[in-house]
């Protein structure tokens, strides 16, 4: 099988086609040849205007399988991580029962194995995601999990996470955390501000946010280790990373593609399908996170896919579930944000920053090597509804919208999908 | 004949002062109606009316009943102290089945804020918001605004104070639009906790001395201390509150001023409001809730005209 993608933008900095405008011939899973010019053969496919990359990674999506099939089942969630251009992902463990032992693990793994994008489970970090005793950490390792994470649940108790920062070290272990205060946050529905104000809403402080980055990073000080913040969404907690990073802590941190693109005041029709957590921000917030890109404090984009059936957003605000379907927009947010961080910023934060922190390898475009590779059509526009949805779910605020920017073409070894 | 701006009643937020203006003429006439002999008109006849209160009530719901039969409307109730999906039923599924029985408005209270501005964006029936979780009632802030007009002439310049749990209150937030949207300047007082971070974005000042901002003002809303609504603590005890927070004759006869005192009821006497000023000449407590069958009368009127669809 030959595929050969002409006139396509490399953005690769391993590569030494970096930034050029060239054809690439791929056959058998392997890229055959890299020049400015080939002739014609197989599957020809226009990468004019287009930016070929490695294939992306996300670092953070959350499907259903198992217990929760009717949101997305590890079959369609693969299905819209191939469309949105995907050729590796980690789930988080959210699903019931949770990703907590070495079945579990195995389960996801051999499910997936075929799939053209490749799955890394990340393991729960104590039981049930309670944040009381711990999992089996060094034989979750064993089994395959990528890395450790409680996932949407906030580890409460300082001594845990401590301890989980500690424990593994043995390994090199990383544990993702997702810093909220819950206390601080009881019945919040959306960002506090004049908008939750006007709203008559609870609102979430972003002041809970931060307060546990600030705790984090001290615990991290304390026990060393490898920590990622992920889902970071306040300008004061990318200010906190930056110094702590500055300071040489081994800390990362991520954000979700969509948090680029909304603002509480967006919310004012009581829009379900922008019920997020964290939740959408003031624009102070929005240009901390753009700052944060562009600077590399923040490593990595993420989709931050949610999925929610039907029953689960259509109804009133404060009784609907928060999260937003990410993985088929991504590249729309990347389009947007192209301008003010640059493509190759915005490349590496979805491809090889994610695989670094998880000591992942990390694919290149040279001839002889492995084919894994994502194709963006920044131009392209185009509406997600439910021709165009792999997803079960539907809940995204894009529903029936026009949106510009689509992955053209990804493959990986054999496996490819041209849009 | 003048219309609204709006097809549905959702909050203040929607209306212009036209609108208000508009609904204040038409309560005018109506509350003459209410006081003649014969209190009935044949304005709404054929029209259906639901009411439909996810949330206790006793007297929204009346005061909406009694408008809706002052107008000739047929009435339905429902009522139910759960939100609806508790019972297993969406709030839309309970509304769809009320409307197939050809219901052309409805009247709804729901413990969630934007329950209204939900069910607006998926029914054709007018709807009317009798209270939205903490975030707006219309008609309560529209009785209120229309009873200081009745009392000074005017709500233009004037001076209110709102005084209480503003964190939960829907009638706080309502009032606070209606004031500005008719000229007047606005000013909360109570406990620090129990007035939102962001209040003062909204153009309001913030007093936490009930004295100096009683000797601001001229009318102060007391507002009732909503127990049912706080989750969380928010003051140390009712005794403190009151001492603190209570308005009683001995602070009114200290001001400089005469002033005039509004509450949206029901009244925790000895909480938020001694008996010695809710039965006092200062009060008009008795007037809002004669003004509420008016302003209702003129609310329900007037999204009639706008016809459903």
């Amino acid at each position: 099988m030959k595929i050969l993608i002409k006139n396509a933008t490399i953005v690769d900095d391993n590569s030494t086609w970096h930034l050029q405008v060239v054809d690439v011939l791929l056959e058998n899973g392997k890229i055959k040849k890299i020049d400015k010019k080939l002739s014609k053969t197989g599957t020809t496919i226009d990468g004019t205007n287009c930016y070929l990359s490695i294939g992306w990674y996300d670092m953070r999506a959350l499907f259903g399988e198992p217990g929760l099939e009717y949101k997305e089942t590890l079959d369609t969630g693969l299905e819209a991580a191939k469309a949105g251009g995907f050729t590796g992902i980690s789930l988080f463990p959210n699903t019931e029962p949770v990703l907590q032992t070495k079945n579990d693990i195995a389960f996801v793994k051999n499910q997936t194995s075929r799939a053209l994008t490749e799955v890394h489970p990340i393991a729960a970090v104590t039981k049930d995601c309670k944040g009381e005793d711990f999992s089996e950490m060094n034989d979750l390792k064993k089994a395959g999990a990528v890395a450790f994470s409680d996932g949407y649940k906030t580890i409460e108790h300082e001594d845990i996470l401590m301890r989980t920062l500690m424990y593994l070290q043995k390994f090199d272990g990383i544990l993702i955390h997702k810093p909220e205060n819950k206390r601080l946050n009881m019945f919040g529905q959306m960002h506090e501000g004049p908008v939750s104000t006007s709203l008559g809403m609870k609102g979430l402080p972003a002041m809970a946010e931060t307060i546990t980055v600030l705790r984090d990073l001290e615990l991290l000080k304390y026990a060393g280790g490898n920590l990622h913040l992920t889902a970071m969404s306040s300008a004061d907690s990318i200010d906190l990373i930056r110094k702590a990073k500055k300071a040489g802590l081994g800390v990362t941190c991520d954000v979700s593609s969509y948090q680029t693109s909304f603002v509480d005041q967006d919310l004012t029709g009581f829009e379900t399908n922008l019920k997020v957590s964290p939740p959408f921000r003031e624009k102070k917030d929005k240009k901390a996170i753009i700052k944060g890109l562009k600077d590399g404090t923040i490593d990595v984009l993420t989709s931050g896919h949610v999925p929610h059936d039907e029953e689960s957003k259509n109804l009133e605000f404060d009784l609907a579930d928060a999260g937003i379907i990410g993985l088929q927009t991504v590249a729309s947010n990347v389009v947007e944000l192209m301008q003010d961080v640059g493509i190759e910023k915005l490349i590496a934060a979805l491809t090889s920053n994610p695989r670094n922190i998880l000591k992942l390898d990390i694919p290149t475009i040279e001839v002889g090597s492995e084919v894994n590779l994502t194709l963006l059509d920044p131009l392209e526009k185009w509406e997600l509804n439910a021709g165009t949805n792999k997803s079960a779910s539907k809940n995204s605020p894009y529903w029936n919208k026009t949106i510009q920017g689509k992955v053209k073409f990804v493959a990986r070894k054999q496996q490819y999908y041209i849009d | 004949m003048q219309e609204l701006s709006q097809k549905h009643l959702l909050g203040i937020k929607d209306l212009t002062a036209d609108d208000i203006h508009l609904i204040f003429e038409t309560a005018d006439s109506f509350k003459e109606v209410i006081n003649r002999p014969i209190k009935k008109v044949p304005s709404l006849r054929d029209i259906t009316i639901a009411n439909v209160f996810f949330e206790n009530s006793t007297r929204t719901k009346l005061s909406f009943e009694l408008a809706e039969k002052r107008l000739s409307a047929d009435i339905i109730n429902f009522s139910s102290s759960n939100s609806s999906v508790k019972k297993g039923e969406t709030l839309l599924d309970t509304v769809n089945n009320i409307l197939a029985m050809k219901v052309d408005m409805v009247v709804m209270r729901h413990a969630s804020p934007g329950a209204p501005h939900f069910l607006s964006k998926h029914i054709d029936a007018n709807i009317v918001n009798a209270g939205d979780g903490t975030h707006e009632h219309p008609t309560q802030a529209l009785l209120d605004t229309f009873s200081i007009r009745e009392k000074l002439g005017d709500v233009q310049g004037k001076k209110v104070l709102i005084v209480g749990d503003i964190l939960h209150s829907r009638v706080a937030l309502s009032n606070i639009f209606a004031l500005q949207k008719l000229g007047a300047e606005v000013k909360v007082c109570g406990p620090k906790t129990l007035l939102p971070k962001y209040i003062e974005t909204l153009g309001v000042q913030v007093e936490l001395d009930l004295k100096k901002a009683l000797n601001w003002c001229d009318v102060a809303n007391v507002l009732r201390i909503q127990l049912e609504r706080q989750q969380i603590k928010y003051f140390p005890s009712l005794r403190e509150y009151s001492l603190f927070y209570g308005v009683n004759k001995a602070l009114l006869d200290g001001l400089d001023k005469e002033i005039v005192v509004m509450h949206p009821g029901p009244i925790n006497r000895g909480v938020e409001l001694n008996s010695d000023v809710a039965d006092s000449d200062h009060a008009i407590i008795l007037d809002q809730v004669e003004n509420g069958v008016a302003i209702r009368m003129a609310v329900l009127y007037l999204l009639a005209g706008k016809g459903a669809g």
